[in-house]
């Protein structure tokens, strides 16, 4: 078994009185939440050089109604540049059902996902070159047949 | 007012051949622009099974007309009664993942039309759930005359 910790921390001083959220999770699996999630796509890095949507995550490779975790991360640095992210078949743009939200250069996502539908992203731009990160956690992953 | 927001995830035994240590820090701003965002709601709320409820605001009061905005959210589940509780997550009744017991999950959310709300469905038993939603373009209803 496995043990992957995942810990957020935001910071905003919005209001008077300043805001601090800091919690830690272990990610584990859905049909026994006392073990840890044990199978992961690793981490990729994939570069968009078109706003053509793409398919990041494959329902069909993961085990469906599960407790996965999906992370993805822009690591361009543009602010005025973003990807929408949408748990659909092979669409994602402004309101794609469903677009999730727009994930704009240096932001980052963590997010439950059940893998009974793809995870497709679509960058802002065709002038500039982003980034994205990404990293499925996986509650039952279903291998490829050769 | 700015707000950041920082992940760590980390295992040492996932890929044993590579010990995982992912970090990111992201300062949220509006959209498309570098000024920070200026307005949050939080809160915490119990949910009890059998029903589907809207968290936070609706699609258009987060957006007016506009839609496609610039928001984000936080929401963790405190149960601790039981670890097989979770509430289905999704956003217009297309239900996306599950969170468990002591999960938290944090994501960009544009409101994309007037349907797209964020929704929850607890399973198991009653659901304990903080959430924080930081953002621009927070519309209050009008008020009735």
């Amino acid at each position: 078994m496995a043990t992957t910790n995942a810990s957020v921390t935001i910071n905003s001083d919005i209001s008077s009185y300043p805001i601090t959220i800091s919690k830690t999770m272990t990610m584990t699996k859905g049909a026994n939440p006392s073990v840890g999630l044990e199978e992961t796509t690793g981490l990729r890095t994939k570069k968009f050089t078109s706003d053509t949507a793409a398919v990041i995550v494959e329902a069909d490779e993961l085990t469906a109604d599960a407790a996965h975790k999906v992370y993805i991360r822009n690591s361009s640095t543009s602010r005025a540049n973003f990807f929408y992210v949408a748990y659909n078949a092979s669409a994602a743009a402004a309101a794609t059902a469903e677009t999730i939200g727009k994930l704009y250069g240096g932001d980052w996502m963590l997010f439950p996902y059940n893998g009974s539908t793809n995870i497709t992203v679509a960058s802002s731009t065709t002038s500039e070159t982003q980034f994205l990160e990404y990293m499925v956690f996986a509650d039952g992953i279903v291998a490829a047949k050769g | 007012m700015a707000t950041t927001a920082t992940i760590n995830i980390t295992s040492s035994d996932l890929m044993p051949g590579s010990s995982l240590n992912v970090s990111a820090n992201t300062t949220l701003t509006k959209a498309g622009v570098t000024a920070d965002l200026d307005q949050k709601e939080s809160g915490v709320i119990k949910l009890v099974t059998g029903t589907e409820y809207r968290l936070g605001p609706l699609a258009t009061e987060m957006s007016g007309d506009a839609h496609d905005i610039s928001s984000y959210l936080y929401i963790c589940n405190n149960t601790t009664e039981d670890a097989t509780y979770y509430v289905d997550w999704g956003i217009n009744e297309t239900m996306i993942g599950r969170l468990y017991a002591g999960d938290w999950m944090f994501i960009p959310w544009n409101a994309s039309d007037d349907a797209a709300e964020i929704e929850l469905e607890p399973q198991g038993g009653t659901n304990i759930i903080e959430y924080c939603f930081f953002n621009s373009d927070f519309i209050l209803p009008t008020a009735a005359s």
